[in-house]
């Protein structure tokens, strides 16, 4: 087990190196930041003036090194266009993130689980097809799209919600919608596979031959089975959701760390670029550590096999 | 007795009478717009469409774009700079003289020009301020000064290397130099403290910034002009235009900017808000780069004058910018800018534009090759495109992300046909050195009689005579057609029913509300 986890840390630790590496190297791929942070015809002394203040004058390699060095310290650096320091940046944002990323993923469940079940516990009828509309719906029409209706039907129209910005329960309803929308699409056709799958099975047969009600049958033997793998995808996809709400938290400008990534993009701010996509990577690889180490536990097979 | 086995029958659905009562009433509901009012009163709250930068805050690091003076103006002062009707209104100055010679100017501050916390403007600061600025141009600034002299406190003196009639264009306009900060406070708070709570003499303090979300002003009472009547600012950044809007529809925000294309026609169209553009110092333009090669068809002066006729000006102003640009006939100088010279107003004739390719002997067009643009403003290539390929000049547009076409365009990458759009501050002196003059970072090419009329009025001290000498450069640049004008672009922002005077449009060529003292709400 000992030689499983080290095995699986040095992956993850090669993981973190290349994406370093590759991250570093792409982002200075897309162009000159100084070029964005002047008007067209300003004076080479100028933009000199900007690669030497933000270091971009030194060597690639010298600058990895530094990059690398000030990473292993815990400084991401300073934003060129902020001016503030990356992780003070990143941790200003990472609480707005968690909490659209929450309330996503509780929508998301709430919505997806028990329409899953519907659909699978009425597998034919109209409500399958209504799941089946509502998962091909939900995976196909994009978030941006849900949103700025939203934002049409509940702000201007109804003036019921805030249109976007961040401080009240308010402001966190429709974006946390238009984000959990996707995810609740997958995560019904996952219940609902998972349902018809443990429904199939032989003790579910017996418990009905035993003469015990559906409702029973499903809510204390069926659900519980079929909820694991539903769990384990909504874990992977709340990591996602607080990395990758670049278009949602865009539209509804929610200060969460997709749209200070966007921002990043944008003004071509190597560090913060940088720095989402290293801590979001960290995060993900580290999640998927902890998802192998604990399958490993519970399945010996699997650290026998590694 | 027999059990069920399997699954149950299925219960038939049923829509009960609560929730049908529910459903109409929120039908009807729907059916009966309301907004949300915004802020408190005495507050304006702003939709921003940039993210605001912490440089933005601290005049010392300017850089060359327009979009920190929406900030300056608010939170900071200057001695000199751009106000209603002057490019040169007098700010924390209240007089200045230039020598005869150009080498020296002398400003006189004011008496109530204060601090906001208190202390006075003095000299010293003015002194301090343009010794801290690092932003954009500092470089050639500082190099021209010799030395700036504070005799007393309401007294400062900057001697010139040698005679710049530009000085207070630079110092006034094009940069943050000018724009004073308390050397005191820094010297004493440090400037890590100072850039993240900003003390300036503007008619608005700083209360709080989170960086690219939010940035809260109040106003500053002891303001030497006078106490704001809007106590409170509020700029929020709202990345998405749409968004914008909506915000401004339902009265959470009282002011929008940047709000283009079918967005500002839905704008007009709402009862209550009000579209208020402001042509800004950006001219569009084409570029003929390959003008200088006798084998290129852009060689020939009729093909370049086929293009200027074939573009249907108006046309698309009305249609991308509501009709508020600017047809100047002035591809790369702005009407507002110092030493401007009015072009005859450009004329849409396709016709005319296909009988100058027949004469070049072109009667059937010809494959022009690509258009190259920068990506934001690829509506306007399309629809120059589109004009071209009507008379048969056929070109296809190549739109390229902003940093990397500015990029190339510097390099001089590109050939067959490029739309610029040069923004930068200045005159029309600083825009014919960067696109027309030898030497120039956007120059393919020059005329040898345009390149020897700038030397000449860059050391000309007499005001007449150095404009009379750029008036002949631009009417050079006419007459060669150097470049085929597309407009000077407008601004279009919105404001909603609280505000009385928005300040757009005050000061020439500035895109956002300034002065900000002058802003008002309507009384309720």
């Amino acid at each position: 087990m000992r030689q499983f986890v080290l095995k699986r840390f040095g992956y993850s630790l090669l993981s973190l190196f290349l994406l370093s590496v590759t991250i570093f190297f792409f982002v200075r791929i897309t162009g000159d930041p100084a070029t964005l942070l002047t008007e067209p015809g300003a004076s080479e002394a100028d933009i000199a003036a900007i690669h030497h203040r933000f270091g971009l004058d030194r060597p690639l390699v010298v600058q990895y090194v530094l990059f690398i060095a000030s990473l292993l310290r815990g400084d991401l650096g300073q934003s060129f266009y902020y001016q503030t320091p990356v992780m003070e940046l990143y941790w200003s944002r990472l609480p707005n993130s968690l909490l659209l990323a929450a309330v996503a993923m509780t929508f998301s469940l709430i919505i997806g689980i028990p329409s899953g079940i519907i659909a699978a516990v009425r597998v034919g009828s109209v409500w399958d097809s209504l799941g089946k509309v509502f998962g091909l719906l939900g995976l196909s029409l994009p978030s941006f799209f849900i949103g700025m209706l939203m934002i049409l039907f509940f702000s201007v129209y109804l003036g019921w919600l805030p249109s976007s910005g961040s401080g009240t329960a308010l402001h966190v309803i429709m974006p946390a919608f238009a984000l959990g929308w996707y995810f609740a699409a997958a995560h019904m056709r996952m219940t609902r596979s998972s349902m018809l799958e443990v429904l199939g099975s032989e003790y579910i047969k017996l418990a009905r031959l035993k003469g015990l009600p559906q409702s029973l049958v499903i809510a204390k033997h069926a659900f519980k089975n079929a909820l694991i793998p539903v769990l384990t995808l909504a874990g992977i996809n709340l990591v996602l959701m607080i990395n990758v709400a670049v278009i949602v938290e865009t539209v509804f400008a929610w200060p969460g760390i997709g749209r200070l990534l966007y921002e990043g993009i944008s003004f071509r701010d190597f560090p913060v670029v940088q720095g989402i996509v290293i801590l979001g990577g960290t995060m993900i690889i580290g999640v998927n550590l902890l998802v192998d180490i604990v399958y490993a536990v519970i399945d010996p097979r699997i650290r026998l096999e590694a | 007795m027999m059990q069920t086995i399997g699954r149950p029958p299925a219960e038939p659905f049923r829509i009960h009478r609560r929730a049908l009562l529910a459903l109409s009433a929120a039908g009807l509901t729907g059916a009966l717009p309301h907004r949300t009012q915004a802020a408190s009163p005495g507050q304006v709250t702003y939709a921003v469409h940039i993210s605001l930068a912490a440089s933005w805050l601290d005049p010392g690091q300017t850089s060359g774009l327009i979009t920190p003076f929406l900030l300056l103006y608010a939170l900071h002062d200057a001695l000199v700079k751009p106000m209603p009707g002057t490019a040169y209104g007098a700010g924390l100055a209240e007089s200045w003289t230039a020598s005869e010679d150009g080498l020296t100017y002398d400003f006189v501050l004011r008496s109530n020009a204060l601090f906001h916390n208190g202390d006075p403007v003095t000299a010293d600061d003015v002194k301090f301020s343009f010794e801290r600025y690092h932003g954009a141009n500092y470089a050639d600034l500082q190099g021209r000064v010799a030395s700036i002299e504070t005799p007393d406190p309401r007294h400062v003196r900057f001697r010139l290397k040698q005679p710049w009639p530009d000085f207070l264009t630079f110092y006034g306009g094009a940069t943050g130099a000018g724009w004073i900060v308390p050397r005191k406070h820094i010297e004493a708070v440090g400037e890590e403290a100072f850039k993240k709570a900003p003390v300036g003499a503007g008619p608005y303090k700083f209360v709080s910034f989170n960086p690219g979300v939010e940035l809260v002003l109040e106003a500053f009472e002891q303001y030497w002009q006078k106490p704001p009547s809007v106590k409170r600012i509020v700029m929020k950044v709202i990345p998405d235009e749409g968004t914008r809007l909506a915000a401004l529809k339902s009265g959470e925000v009282d002011i929008a900017y940047s709000v283009r294309g079918e967005l500002a026609e839905e704008l007009r169209k709402t009862p209550g808000l009000k579209l208020e553009a402001v042509a800004v110092q950006g001219t569009f333009a084409v570029y003929f780069p390959e003008q200088w090669t006798p084998s290129s068809p852009w060689h020939d002066i009729r093909i370049r004058r086929a293009v200027n006729f074939a573009i249907d000006h108006q046309g698309i102003n009305q249609a991308l910018t509501q009709g508020y640009s600017h047809v100047t006939g002035s591809g790369v100088i702005p009407d507002m800018f110092e030493f401007y010279w009015q072009p005859p107003k450009p004329e849409y004739n396709p016709d005319k534009a296909r009988s100058l390719l027949a004469e070049a002997g072109r009667p059937n067009g010809f494959d022009a090759g690509f258009y190259y643009c920068d990506s934001s403003y690829s509506n306007i290539g399309e629809a120059v495109v589109n004009n071209l390929r009507e008379v048969g000049i056929n070109v296809r547009l190549r739109p390229i992300e902003r940093a990397g076409f500015v990029k190339a365009w510097g390099e001089k990458q590109y050939k067959n046909l490029i739309q610029i759009g040069p923004g930068a501050s200045g005159n029309a002196a600083t825009r014919m050195e960067s696109l027309v003059v030898k030497g120039g970072q956007f120059v393919y090419g020059s005329y040898p009689d345009i390149d020897e009329l700038f030397p000449q009025q860059a050391v000309e001290l007499d005001h007449a005579k150095r404009e009379a000498i750029l008036h002949r450069m631009q009417q050079l640049v006419y007459e060669k057609a150097l470049y085929a004008p597309i407009w000077q672009l407008a601004f279009l922002n919105g404001v909603g029913p609280r505000v009385g005077t928005s300040s757009f449009g005050r000061i020439p060529g500035f895109p956002y509300t300034a002065p900000y003292e002058d802003i008002t709400l309507k009384s309720a």
